[in-house]
């Protein structure tokens, strides 16, 4: 088991440093700087090459990548060329946001789609199954920023439920924090929960129709029990094994989420510094999502081999 | 008698207090203001962005700044003498001015500050008249002037990009390194990216003693609130969401939609800021088309100016064409641009432009981006086939600040120039720096402005640049927008101006 | 594999498997409701959907626009119709170039042993980026135009296909009928393209179906971000863009838009799992 966690985290490392060429690639054709967004629409051209040369933007571009990868080495992301603080500062600020919004959907997409999808496949092919898959269908086509916004113009705006966006951390004050996090996990988790009960459906469905489920049946055992206890533990399985792409679309999704909701998360602190040309900040931002996505993986296949003890970990 | 005398002077004097003012300034309380973006820089000397301006200027101060008519001033200078040869400005300081940390201010802070904008400071080139800077008494600072500049105190008073006086060890440090510590009077409490930027009321603030009321960016600016927190929410329905919700106090920048609805609510006053910039439609003069004047022309001819700014700025423009605004001694009642479709084919067909499709860059400013598609529409009647190039401020910035190349037309608000005068409205022709290429004449009137004293010439000087832009149509002025600016109630006299100012407000 | 039935009534069967299945019918129905929508948009539209009409701006639905106007005076339910083909043109070339180009990265990768690693650690880089953010960054680079959006787009969806195709192809490379190809002298291509891409293929279609959804609702969060295709192209995520800041003074212009988008990727989704259902029934595994 640790030879495989060290064998994996080894194998992230080549996978890392793709990422970070691949940023540096598409930083390098990106036009504009961010020098220009200390200026307005009547500055100079030498105003900007002014700025230019005080940000030290004006070295060629492998000398600025060789500058990176050298502060990299000694564990140091760099400054923010906008921002006024550390990269690592910057990030480690808005990952509690993003975690705990990417967090709670997650966990409420697996609670509702398992039990969307248990219901479904218990009563299989009556009215409770087809309205279900039917709502988890739409539930899939729906674009989640649309929802947001819908969901903003009628219950933040015109019957004023829940605030319409902003963030207010735990730590402060759980209710407002609950509050503030509603709309936007329910709008992030609408997908993802259509395919969790779909998921959920068709395993169960699988599994209900095999031979031990009918001889735990025969035995006399509860129907809840046996859906639950034998149904539901063998179906799991599957849906363990996709959580890692779950959970890397939950991220995707969430940073749009953020930007509907105005959260200031990860995902809007990397789209603002795209959009601003804030270099290290996107450099240091999206090594960082292709770490936690890495981490989320290895933690699911590990799940994985905890849950179902016929696999290996090769 | 006397005592009979004492009871109705008693009684007179009692009822004068109780004619006085129901509303009397509280002190203390915390306001919170929302603005679109974050300030890029906390160093006044090193960003030229509105939205540094709205935090930095409630921190820092100039030696003289701009009144409500955007005349400059005495702040933290007294008084100047100017030499009859023009050469020469000594500035006698305020006394017992201090800084955020304690120091009192003197004239080597003030030397160290201007030297520093002077060699990297965001629009530097606006005292590059200056020939050297020198501490010339306990309380004065000599500045002597390479060639004579009318309007060096306007350009010393610019709230732009403000030369802003800051301690002399701060004034040492490389440029965008300097830590907020003006004399103003609000101090830096916290900043904290992508969401606010905090000031406290600094206590040892001494409102300038000449004046009883505030005054444009001068004046005595009284502090009387607790905190100021500047958020930062880019998006206009989050930053209506906080308002109506009581979040904050003040939104900077609010739609008609939202202004419409909020019109006899109790417990907010919608308020405009017209004219707050001059909506611009500037031409790529080096290649391409725009360097034809008979082209240009058609363009002025085909467009309908009012139907851009109505759709882009619903009921919150200004037909007005003049290049600084209503209320300015210099300000013209220009004849307005009219629509001649006809016309307009006619100057086309005489023109060099052969149907080829035409670049407009446009930041994605929502009005920018609607004038810009209003205008394609437009000019399609006539034949120009435009494709909008919408992009980042970046990406934009780098095209239209330095290149010839791969643009023909432009759109964006000149806010801060109209304002701050006639020299700073034409210094963005000047040299072909907006236009791509030189105009002699403009340059030519421009040189005479800054070296004219006599303002009646300085007015005629000015008209014919106004006259020498449409004669030419080297840009097209298409008319003067606002601001919806929506203030709760709770917060008491405030006037909007070119930054949300929080002195002279109070909390009730 | 082998034919015992002759192919014109195997392909027959299939069809007739395919008109049974529901969700296949539905699906295609609504597609085809869109499909028609885009092709007949010249025809049907009552306004030209790029001119506004300054006297008429953010009209609420009524009799002479029956979907309402946008804050230029420009007629929705015409640019939503015309917003169908952009959009429908833009799903279907990305999933085309996903198509291809997952269909040679995953057959090589799963083919060629060698070329196996590298390929895959490439393609777990670019599966690293959220999409949105790649395609953000890839459309920063190219700048805003419907071509660069379909290229940043099918970046951002092959290395998914490719490692579907790669799966299918690994399975079959193993078997005889392969083994017994290469013994008999055929050459690699030859292989890949009539053995081992056969079959590759039912994974590869179902797959590509829900690419040409999630393509459709991706466009829509790029122009919602301001990356997507320039003004006044209408799309359906720029439609509900230029709504967004009215969305309560005129709600019809995000409402309307939005609902296409949940037609047309509920219409694919319902497509993409009638052919799972038909070509293969194990495939439950739906992902987005």
């Amino acid at each position: 088991m640790i030879r495989f966690i060290l064998r994996r985290l080894l194998a992230s490392i080549p996978v890392l440093m793709l990422v970070s060429l691949i940023t540096f690639g598409l930083l390098w054709l990106v036009p504009g700087d961010p020098a220009s967004m200390f200026l307005d629409a009547g500055a100079t051209a030498e105003a900007l090459d002014r700025v230019r040369r005080e940000m030290g933007l004006d070295q060629s571009f492998p000398v600025r990548m060789g500058h990176w990868y050298m502060r990299l080495l000694q564990g140091d992301l760099g400054q923010s060329l906008l921002l006024n603080r550390s990269v690592v500062g910057a990030i480690l600020e808005r990952l509690p946001v993003t975690l705990s919004l990417t967090g709670l959907a997650f966990v409420v997409s697996v609670l509702l789609g398992v039990a969307a999808g248990v219901v479904a496949a218990v009563r299989h092919g009556r009215l409770a199954d087809q309205g279900m898959m039917t709502l988890a269908l739409i539930g899939l086509s729906i674009p989640e920023f649309w929802l947001g916004l819908v969901l903003i113009w009628l219950i933040a705006v015109l019957v004023p439920i829940f605030p319409a966006g902003d963030y207010v951390p735990f730590t402060t004050d759980a209710w407002q924090w609950a509050r503030h996090i509603a709309l936007p996990t329910f709008s992030l988790a609408c997908v993802q929960m259509g395919f969790v009960a779909r998921m959920t459906r068709s395993s169960m469905l699988e599994v209900l129709g095999q031979d031990f489920i009918r001889t735990a049946r025969a035995k006399g055992l509860p129907e809840p029990y046996v859906v639950v206890r034998h149904g539901l533990h063998n179906a799991m399985v599957p849906i363990v094994t996709v959580m890692g792409i779950m959970v890397g679309a939950l991220l995707g999704g969430a940073v749009v989420t953020e930007q509907v909701f105005s959260i200031p998360g990860l995902g809007r602190l990397i789209i603002g510094a795209v959009l601003s040309r804030d270099f290290p900040v996107i450099q240091g931002g999206l090594l960082f999502l292709a770490l936690i996505y890495l981490a989320v993986n290895l933690m699911v296949d590990l799940l994985y081999a905890a849950i179902d003890p016929r696999v290996r970990l090769e | 008698m006397k005592l009979k005398f004492l009871h109705i002077a008693l009684a007179a004097a009692l009822a004068i207090g109780a004619a006085a003012p129901a509303v009397a300034q509280k002190k203390g309380g915390d306001v919170i203001v929302a603005i679109t973006n974050a300030p890029p820089s906390l160093d006044p000397h090193a960003t030229s962005a509105q939205a540094a301006r709205h935090v930095n200027l409630h921190m820092f101060e100039t030696l003289y700044a701009r009144d409500e008519g955007a005349k400059p001033v005495p702040d933290l200078a007294k008084s100047v003498a100017v030499s009859p040869d023009g050469l020469s400005y000594v500035f006698t300081l305020r006394s017992g001015v201090k800084f955020h940390n304690g120091k009192t201010m003197g004239p080597a802070d003030v030397v160290a500050s201007i030297e520093r904008y002077r060699k990297g400071g965001a629009s530097a080139s606006l005292i590059g008249a200056i020939d050297s800077v020198s501490v010339s008494g306990a309380d004065q600072v000599t500045v002597k002037l390479k060639t004579v500049q009318s309007t060096f105190l306007g350009n010393l008073s610019s709230p732009r990009a403000p030369i802003a006086i800051m301690p002399a060890e701060e004034a040492a440090k490389d440029i965008g390194k300097a830590s907020p510590i003006g004399t103003g009077p609000y101090k830096f409490v916290e900043y904290k990216p992508d969401s606010h930027v905090k000031l406290e009321r600094f206590n040892d603030y001494v409102p300038n003693p000449a004046y009883k009321e505030r005054d444009g960016f001068a004046g005595a600016k009284i502090a009387y609130l607790d905190t100021v927190t500047f958020r930062f929410i880019p998006e206009a329905g989050a930053r209506d969401a906080a308002t109506m919700t009581g979040q904050v106090h003040l939104n900077e920048t609010s739609d008609e939609s939202t202004a419409k609805r909020l019109k006899g609510n109790p417990n907010f006053t919608v308020m405009k800021a017209l004219p707050y910039a001059v909506q611009v439609l500037k031409f790529n003069m080096a290649q391409g088309p725009g360097a034809d004047l008979n082209f240009r022309r058609a363009i002025a001819q085909a467009i309908n100016a009012e139907e851009i700014l109505g759709t882009a700025y619903p009921d919150l423009y200004l037909m007005d064409q003049s290049w600084v605004y209503p209320g300015s001694p210099y300000h013209t009642d220009r004849a307005l641009l009219k629509q001649d479709v006809a016309a307009a084919r006619a100057n086309l067909a005489k023109s060099s432009y052969k149907g080829e499709k035409l670049i407009f860059i446009i930041d994605s400013i929502r009005p920018n981006v609607d004038a810009a598609t209003v205008f394609q529409q437009q000019v399609a009647a006539i034949g120009v086939n435009i494709e909008l190039k919408v992009g980042d401020w970046p990406t934009i910035a780098g095209i239209g600040l330095k290149s010839d190349q791969g643009w023909n037309f432009w759109t964006h608000g000149f806010g801060i120039e109209p304002y701050e005068g006639p020299a700073s409205a034409m210094s963005h022709w000047v040299k072909g720096q907006g236009q791509r290429k030189a105009d002699p004449v403009i340059d030519d009137l421009f040189a005479k402005l800054n070296s004219e004293m006599d303002v009646a010439v300085q007015k005629k000087l000015f008209a014919e640049f106004e006259n020498r832009m449409a004669d030419q149509a080297i840009a097209i002025n298409l008319g003067d927008y606002g601001l919806f600016q929506i203030v709760s109630n709770k917060l008491k006299n405030f006037k909007p101006y070119r930054i949300t100012r929080m002195w002279g407000v109070w909390l009730e | 594999m082998s034919a015992t039935t002759p192919a014109p009534s195997r392909r027959a069967a299939f069809i007739r498997r395919l008109m049974d299945n529901r969700s296949f019918t539905i699906g295609l129905a609504l597609v085809g409701v869109v499909v028609l929508m885009a092709l007949l948009a010249d025809v049907i539209a009552p306004f030209d959907p790029l001119k506004g009409n300054f006297k008429a701006r953010m009209v609420p639905p009524g009799a002479a626009h029956w979907l309402g106007t946008d804050h230029f005076g420009r007629d929705i339910l015409s640019r939503i119709l015309h917003g169908a083909r952009v959009s429908l043109h833009i799903g279907f070339l990305v999933a085309l170039f996903t198509a291809v180009a997952g269909a040679v990265i995953g057959a090589a990768a799963g083919y060629f042993r060698y070329a196996d690693g590298p390929v895959m650690r490439l393609m777990d880089a670019f599966m690293a980026f959220p999409p949105i953010i790649l395609a953000i960054a890839i459309s920063s680079v190219l700048g805003a135009s419907v071509t660069n959006v379909v290229i940043a787009l099918a970046i951002a969806a092959t290395p998914h296909t490719a490692r579907v195709v790669r799966a299918s192809v690994m399975v079959v490379r193993e078997m005889e009928y392969v083994e017994a190809a290469r013994a008999l002298g055929a050459g690699h291509v030859r292989i890949l393209l009539r053995h081992v891409l056969a079959n590759a293929m039912a994974p590869l279609v179902v797959r590509v179906t829900y690419v040409f959804a999630i393509a459709i609702l991706n466009e829509a969060v790029l122009s919602f971000i301001g990356v997507g295709p320039p003004p006044p192209t209408p799309t359906f995520g720029a439609i509900i863009a230029n709504g967004r800041d009215f969305i309560v003074a005129a709600p019809w212009i995000t409402v309307a838009p939005g609902m296409a988008i949940l037609l047309s990727v509920l219409g694919l989704n319902m497509l993409g799992d009638g052919l799972r259902d038909v070509l293969d029934p194990r495939m439950a595994v739906t992902t987005r």
